[in-house]
Order: structure tokens, then sequence, then C-alpha cells
């Protein structure tokens, strides 16, 4: 076994004359069959996964690249981790922008790195508008969409951007969202009902009733809030958190959906909904402006006594 | 009329073929990585390989104080304060007759009376403020719990209210009641 | 919080490769020269890490977050559902509507004092009955909280244990305090003019 790792090492061994371009280096692309990555041992070998980063005073700054004489210099520390050096802290990098050839929003100023400084600063966007939720991260220490945050003016303040804090970091400020999507189907966001509509023809409803999903079905999944929520933090591989919950109880609240009683059943343990202990983040930083505190407490009393 | 437009599109097509032939030499794409194609669970295994490295994002330690969190908190320590303080009481109770310590409420007060005054006012601190906050910021639950006080701006508000509360009635509570 | 919550039981137990082991483990070392034991050794150590990054992997960490999370592990594909738990009304709404009950009892319960002065015995002794609950389910909340079943087994379970004997304890203290004493407000209030 031994032997025949050593020789596959010897073959896929990086020579001198090979440029560096050919030999992209994957995280772990090697050496993958050497142990079950998911053993207990395995967890205490690999570094920790609350390393701290390094902080920006002991990083390089990038300086604007055409400074110009009446600049307007803002200083932006980003924190950077790349997975192509898979035992490495993350660290905070320093990028300095003149906001007279940025545009005004957080968004702008990680696309103009981008762009013009550092081609390989990674952080998801779209829409740019705030409508797809791509873009959030935790800007000067809230969570928001980068895309409706506004660069303070303010250049004496330096801007502090991170990713959502406690997620596992895929790059940069992309976090991994499987588990937080793999919730949400735990809910099953879609209506469950099985008589047919009494006209034959469509799920019709009250004004009142479309009324009570006001405020429910704007939620764009950013997880601004359920990555705001300590409980959330501390326990999310059981507990659902706050944008999971309020995607729950928009149908809950659906009067078209059948099914109101087994979506309760399902939240029906110490885990999942009782882990809110209403800190009330989650209501605090919604970019949308939505109140997932409340839906979830609207859940809890119409499971009260019950 | 219309057979003859399609005829003379037809001829048209012919004349000029939009599709030209391109060498082999220009569509093929150049990599300048080697790649290498990976079965599904392959490909899962090099997943759950790189997961294992990830860092988890910083959180307590760059999450912006609100009264929000802060507040809540502060709550859990001051009830595990008043509550960690009723279990030593009682287990020391409970334990008094075989250690030979005089828990009774006589002998209790006459050694706290013979305390010195800021000794005293140290402990009334320790309780008073911890029991005002953990009392007012309950009476803020239960009415987040009937659904009310919900809105941004309620919060913080009720948040600061019962610091100021709590402080103003520790302050009473510990040099004049 | 952070300070208080962080005993050293949750801290890690951080195995690093010795310094001579890091040394020996590098990718351009020769592997022929290496004697048995070590390329026996979990090819990881022996890693596929770039060189620069490798050596300073290990040593730079301390392990004394709160709750330090593990290293990320996803169960079943990405498109498969997170497990829903059974129902449990006992620890879910059960739980929470009592709760409530406790906590809205104690508030008339604790106003009554600062009125009258001190308690009668009767709702002295419903006082502490239900300070005591409420202490247990606070305790209770704040163990689930910062001691996953998951990370920590052991501990969890145990102090679990110790809370409920502990409270069982206090039950019976207040008790005994109740009937042989003059009652806690009684005895507060006495302490508080001492």
């Amino acid at each position: 076994m031994a032997c025949t790792r050593t020789l596959a090492r010897l073959a896929t061994r990086r020579t001198v004359v090979r440029p560096a371009v050919f030999s992209r280096g994957f995280a772990s692309v090697t050496d993958t069959h050497a142990r079950d990555p998911l053993s207990k041992v395995g967890e205490k070998i690999v570094p920790d996964a609350e390393r701290k980063p390094i902080p920006e005073s002991k990083t390089s700054t990038v300086q604007e690249p055409d400074p110009s004489k009446d600049a307007k210099t803002k200083t932006f520390h980003i924190y950077r981790w790349n997975p192509d050096e898979p035992s490495s802290k993350p660290q905070m990098q320093t990028y300095t922008l003149d906001l007279n050839k940025t545009g005004p929003m957080m968004l702008d100023a990680l696309i103009r790195i981008k762009n013009e400084v550092d081609p390989t600063l990674t952080f998801r966007r779209s829409c740019r508008e705030g409508i797809c939720g791509s873009c959030a991260m935790n800007i000067d220490g809230v969570n928001t969409l980068a895309c409706l945050c506004r660069i303070p003016t303010d250049t004496a303040k330096e801007s502090r951007i991170y990713p959502l804090p406690h997620m596992y970091v895929v790059k940069d400020l992309v976090p991994d969202m499987t588990l937080f999507y793999k919730q949400y189907r735990s809910v099953k966001p879609y209506l469950q009902r099985s008589t047919a509509a009494p006209d034959g023809r469509e799920f019709r409803q009250s004004k009142e009733d479309r009324k009570k999903l006001d405020g429910l079905y704007e939620c764009i999944l950013c997880a601004c809030c359920s990555t705001s929520c300590p409980s959330y933090w501390w326990n999310q591989e059981e507990y659902l958190g706050p944008a999971v919950l309020l995607q729950s109880y928009r149908w809950i609240a659906d009067s078209r959906d059948e099914k109101k009683a087994e979506r309760q059943d399902a939240l029906n343990n110490s885990m999942s909904l009782y882990r809110c202990h209403t800190i009330l983040n989650c209501s605090r930083t919604c970019p949308k402006g939505l109140n997932p505190a409340l839906a979830i407490a609207e859940i809890k009393k119409s499971m009260a006594f019950t | 009329m219309a057979s003859q437009r399609i005829f003379q599109l037809g001829l048209r097509r012919v004349a000029a073929p939009s599709l030209k032939m391109q060498p082999a030499g220009r569509m093929a794409q150049r990599r300048l990585a080697a790649t290498k194609h990976a079965s599904q669970s392959e490909a899962a295994e090099i997943l759950a390989k790189q997961r294992i490295y990830r860092p988890v994002s910083p959180h307590l330690a760059i999450y912006r104080p609100q009264i929000t969190w802060y507040g809540s908190v502060l709550g859990r320590i001051t009830g595990l304060t008043l509550s960690g303080s009723l279990y030593l009481f009682g287990i020391a109770y409970l334990i008094a007759p075989y250690t030979g310590w005089h828990m009774e409420t006589q002998s209790m007060v006459a050694a706290v009376a013979a305390w010195p005054a800021a000794v005293k006012m140290g402990v009334k601190a320790f309780f008073a403020f911890p029991f005002f906050y953990h009392c007012l910021n309950g009476l803020r639950h239960l009415s987040w719990d009937m659904g009310f006080g919900f809105k941004n701006q309620q919060v913080i508000r009720s948040g600061w209210g019962v610091v100021a509360l709590s402080v103003l009635g520790g302050l009473y509570y510990t040099f004049i009641g | 919080m952070a300070s208080i919550m962080r005993p050293g039981v949750l801290r890690q137990a951080c195995t690093k490769p010795a310094a001579s082991q890091r040394m020996l483990s590098t990718f351009t070392s020769s592997a022929r020269n290496r004697p048995l034991g070590q390329q026996l050794r979990p090819a990881f150590q022996r890693a596929s890490i770039p060189q620069s990054t490798r050596i300073a992997a290990f040593h730079a960490t301390q392990r004394n977050q709160l709750l330090p999370a593990l290293p990320q592990k996803v169960v079943g594909t990405t498109n498969d559902p997170t497990p829903v738990p059974d129902p449990d009304y006992a620890h879910g709404s059960y739980h929470w509507s009592f709760e409530r009950i406790i906590s809205a009892g104690l508030v008339p319960l604790t106003i009554a004092p600062f009125a009258a002065g001190s308690l009668n015995p009767v709702t002295d002794s419903i006082l502490c009955a239900l300070l005591v609950v409420h202490s247990h389910i606070g305790f209770e909340s704040s163990i689930i909280d910062y001691f996953p079943k998951s990370r920590v087994p052991l501990v969890r379970a145990s102090l679990m244990w110790a809370l409920r004997i502990s409270t069982v304890a206090v039950g019976l203290a207040l008790y005994s305090f109740e009937t042989n004493d003059v009652g806690v407000t009684e005895a507060v209030l006495r302490l508080w003019h001492a």
C-alpha cells in the first residue's frame, strides 16, 4: 500500500521543466484514498476550522490602481482564504480605492477590486439590485447584501468585509450554503393539497388570506438572518434558523395549504424551532426589511397549548 | 406569391451559404490547466475532502455589538448568576447540618450585619442589578411571546429602556432600599 | 458569555504532528530514503499540500473559542433534505407553554413582596417552587445550547444529570427552609436590611 502510494506520488511529482500553469493545485486531489476524511481521527488532524484570520496589520496593502490628486481614498479590509492552500489561515487583505472612481455601493467596490486590482478576489453576485440574495455578506459587522449597502463616505473609517458569520468558507467571501438549502428543502416549501379546487380551476384565496402572506413571500433566502443568529451559530445542524422558519410559516399561514398540522409537527421538537430564544438579530439585520422573529413567534403561538 | 418568395430564399441560400467551414484548429478550445474527468462518486469524495479543510468564518468577534444580542446574552448571564446563587445556597443549606455551617436566617443576618458597609453594598449590587435586568427583560420576552413589540424601533427602545430601568432599580436597592 | 462558557472540556484535543515528523513529511524529500515506519504513517501527514503552507499549517492556532466548530461534514447529497425529527411534544410545544406559564406566574409573585413586604407561607412556597422549576428550565436550555449531543455527548449527559440531581437537592433544601425557617422572601428582606 505504502509502496503504491509512493509510486503514485512519483508519477504525479512536479518537475522543474513543467511550468506552474499546467500544474494547477487542487485542494486535495491526490491522496484521496489515504484515509477516510470523515473519521474522528481525521477531525483531530485537520486544521482547526475556527482558526482566526491573520489581521490586516500583518498582510500587505494593495493600493488604488491609478491614484489621482484629489482622491477620496477609502480602505477596505477583506477576508481572504484560498482553498488551494487548504490548511493555511484566512487573512485580512487590505485594499484602498478612490471613491470618486468607484460606484456608490459595496458591491461596486468589490467588482472594481476584482476588475482592476486583484482578479483573485472571489465573491457571489448576480442581480446588483437586492433581489437575488447572492451577495449576502458581513459588512462592517452587520449581515447585509453588498448591492444594497452604501459605502460610508467617511474615508477616515475603514470598512471590513467578512463572509456570512459562522459558515464554512468555500473561498474568500463565498460561504458554503449546502446545509442552509438542505434545511430549506426539509420544510417542504411548496403547496401541499390533496383536495381539488371547488371550481375545478384554481385554488382561490380571499384578500384577507392573501394579506397574511405579505412580509413572508418577499424573502429571498439570502441567509443574512440565519447567520446573524447566535443560536444558529451554535446549533446549525439541528436548529433550522430564522430564514427557514419564516419560509415554514409562509406555508403554515397559507390558507390553501392542507398540511398545516404536519408542518407544525415537523417543528415540534426541542431543536428545530425552540432553539429560538427571541434574540432578534434576525429582524434587525434583514436587508429586505422582513421580520423573521415575528414569524417564528407566530409559529410558537399557533403551536402553544396544543 | 408565397411559393415564389420561398424559391427565391432557397436560391439565395445556395448562392451564399452563411455557415462557413472553419479550420479545426481554431474551433478547438485550448486549456491551460490540466483537467481530468472524475466520476460522480470520485467528485463527491474530493468535495468531502475539501470540506474538512474549510475554515469557519468569524462570528462572535466580528458581529457588531447591538442591543438585541448583547441584551439577550446579558439576560442569560444574569439568569445564570441568580439561579446559580439560589442553587449554591440550596445545596449549602442542605449540607449545613453535616459541615457545621450556620445557615439559619438569624445567624446569617448576624453574620451579614458584621460585614463592612462596602462589602454589603457590593453583595447587594451583585444581586440587585442582575435581578432587575432579568425580571424586566423577562417581561419583554413575555410580550414577544404574545406577539407584541417586534418592530426594530420598539425592540431597540425597549432594550435600552430595560437597561436604564434596571440601572435605576439596582442603584436604588444597592444604596437606599 | 464567551468567557464563562469556556471550560476546558470544550477545547478540542489537538494532536499536532511533532516537529520532526513535519520536517520529514515534505513532498520533495526522497521517499526511497525514508525508513519504512515513516512510509507507513497515514499519507495525510505527508500531505498533498504545497510545501510553503504545510509547515505553517498546524502550529499557529489556539483552540480556545466558544464551541469550536468541527470540520465541515455534509450528510447526504446536496439534494437531500436534512432529516426531520419525529414530533416530540413533551420537549416541544408543551415544554414551551409550560415554561411561559411558569414565567408569567413568577411576575405577580415577584411584584407582591415589593408591595407587601414579605409573603405568607403558602405564596412563598409557590414562589420557591416556581423559582426552582424556572431555574431548572433555564439551566437545561443553556446546556442544550452550548453542549450539543453530537459534539460532547458525555459532557452533555453528565451535566444534565448533575442538573437534575441539584434541582432535586435545591427543592428539598427550599422545602426544609420553608418549613423550618422564616421563608425565602422574609429571609431576603432581613438579609437586605441587615
